[in-house]
């Protein structure tokens, strides 16, 4: 049996919706930053947890049980997580908030009696008006904690997109795979795949690292007596979300913890090392063992990915930057591999020989 | 409602079905039933309608598929008259393009839907995670994979010259 061999002619005009739609979604997004921020978070939620549901439909369980059964789960864990948090951080919220006070003083007095033998001995310090600049800072604080507030609202916005994200599962994609031309399918997949598979790893990879960092951290500032060590383990282990702060947060907000309630130096020296600990056992235990399947990104990229986040936007671009770093490097890799396989950058890839026969 | 009913209704008989179809397959030959549940996980379900095609002769290969339901013709274009041959249909419980879970190498014959068929791929980079997440499961593809090269190969060397 012969058939003709399939005559592909490319027209253009069969991209022209397509591109439109693209280019109008790009323009809505732009109009629409702020509403479609809680949307790319609940995204992000929504994939880290996808392969929770996953797990369970494979195994036979119907999605929209799983998400619900999930959720029912999940909702029960954080409630008495904030149940147990609230109670020790109403206390400490409370304590901090009559303490604040004497301990902004305590600190400026601290930096003033130093910045003033330091202007004696190095009189060019004195344009810097660093006790100034100090005063305002610490003036800030309280309004700045007030600030996040809104940001709670986030809370409950995006759990609930997540939901109806999760119950629809990959259906978006499937969508447009499905409505793709079936002969690029196989490579649709196979990018889609690639960048899940590294993407997916460091995602996961970074959370369990900040929750093992925040159970470490809280862990070893309750044994040393800290006060706050509660609100501070929890600023680690968000902060350690970020590649590099967490350590160096915990040692600096805990230093002037520890400074403000012992007013001497060998509990911050006992901090200082008790952080490095945690810097080396993360480099040399947890890394290792969390990110080997996740992207390898090196720490001047990770650099600049942080520097150019914050600089297009601000906290949540940092918060963001590692993740998109991680799939441009992919897409990256991928679009060299294909420039030498599909578009023959490259000879063809030779097939390996053997010269020994079959025997 | 009864603690069966209740079972019955969170529960998807779909996937009792696709496990046992996997259980056919002899490139998962040896790896038992519970462990096939990651198996299923690594692969990706797509459905082609009559007259597709999956991919063309000098494509680079990515994927193997395994036919769930449905036909698929593979045939092959003779440089010489420019005309392209079927060499074989596969049929539901067979797969095709084990090549590209090898080495990313153009495909040697184009493979079109003959009906609505439904495959089930296996990316090369899942082959890889599951050899080093589950390596059981990986050993266990990677034997099948060989012994079934080994069979083309012994086809190909005693079947009589044409």
């Amino acid at each position: 049996m012969t058939v003709e061999a399939p005559q592909l002619k490319t027209n253009y005009t069969q991209f022209l919706l397509p591109v439109f739609i693209a280019l109008a979604l790009v323009y809505f997004i732009v109009l629409a930053k702020s509403a479609i921020f809680p949307f790319i978070l609940s995204a992000a939620l929504a994939y880290i947890i996808s392969p929770g549901i996953k797990y369970f439909e494979v195994r036979g369980i119907k999605r929209t049980y799983a998400v619900a059964a999930l959720y029912i789960v999940a909702g029960a864990l954080i409630f008495v997580m904030v149940y147990v948090i609230a109670h020790l951080l109403s206390f400490e919220i409370e304590s901090l908030q009559q303490s604040w006070p004497a301990y902004a003083d305590k600190l400026q007095r601290f930096i003033q009696d130093h910045n003033s033998r330091l202007v004696q001995s190095y009189p060019l310090l004195s344009s810097l008006k660093l006790d100034e600049k100090l005063a305002h800072l610490l003036a800030a604080v309280p309004p700045l904690l007030l600030a996040l507030l809104p940001a709670l609202t986030m809370l409950f916005i995006v759990p609930f997109i997540t939901f109806f994200m999760l119950l629809g599962g990959a259906g978006i994609l499937d969508y447009v795979i499905d409505h793709l031309p079936a002969r690029h399918a196989e490579i649709v997949l196979h990018v889609a795949s690639r960048i899940d598979a590294s993407l997916g790893n460091y995602l996961r990879g970074i959370i369990t690292e900040a929750f093992i960092i925040f159970l470490i951290a809280f862990t070893g500032l309750m044994l040393m007596g800290i006060n706050y060590a509660a609100v501070i383990a929890i600023l680690i282990g968000f902060s350690s979300l970020i590649p590099y702060l967490g350590a160096i947060v915990g040692a600096v907000v805990s230093s002037i913890v520890a400074f403000l309630q012992f007013g001497t130096f060998l509990p911050i020296l006992k901090i200082l090392l008790f952080f490095g600990g945690i810097r080396f056992f993360d480099d040399w235990v947890l890394q290792p063992y969390i990110m080997r399947k996740a992207v390898e990104l090196n720490p001047a990229i990770i650099l600049l990915a942080l520097m150019a986040g914050a600089d297009i936007g601000g906290l949540w671009g940092v918060v963001f930057s590692i993740p998109v770093t991680c799939i441009i490097k992919e897409i990256l890799q991928i679009a060299v591999e294909l420039q030498e396989t599909e578009f023959r950058w490259k000879p063809k890839p030779q097939p390996t020989r053997i010269s020994i026969p079959y025997t | 409602m009864t603690l069966f009913s209740f079972l019955n209704r969170i529960y998807d008989e779909e996937i009792l079905s696709k496990l046992g179809f996997l259980k056919g397959i002899r490139l998962f030959e040896g790896i038992r039933r519970r462990q096939l549940i990651h198996v299923l996980e690594s692969l990706q379900e797509r459905t082609y309608l009559k007259g597709e095609t999956i991919f063309a002769q000098g494509d680079i290969g990515r994927a193997l598929f395994i036919v769930f339901s449905g036909k698929i013709a593979l045939s092959r274009l003779d440089p010489a008259t420019q005309k392209s041959e079927v060499i074989a249909e596969v049929h539901p419980g067979e797969f095709f393009g084990e090549m590209a879970l090898l080495e990313e190498m153009p495909r040697t014959a184009t493979a079109h839907a003959m009906e609505d068929t439904k495959v089930f791929m296996l990316f090369k980079i899942k082959l890889e995670s599951l050899l080093f997440a589950r390596p059981h499961i990986g050993v266990n593809i990677a034997t099948q994979l060989a012994k079934i090269m080994s069979a083309r190969l012994r086809d190909m060397l005693e079947k009589p010259e044409e």
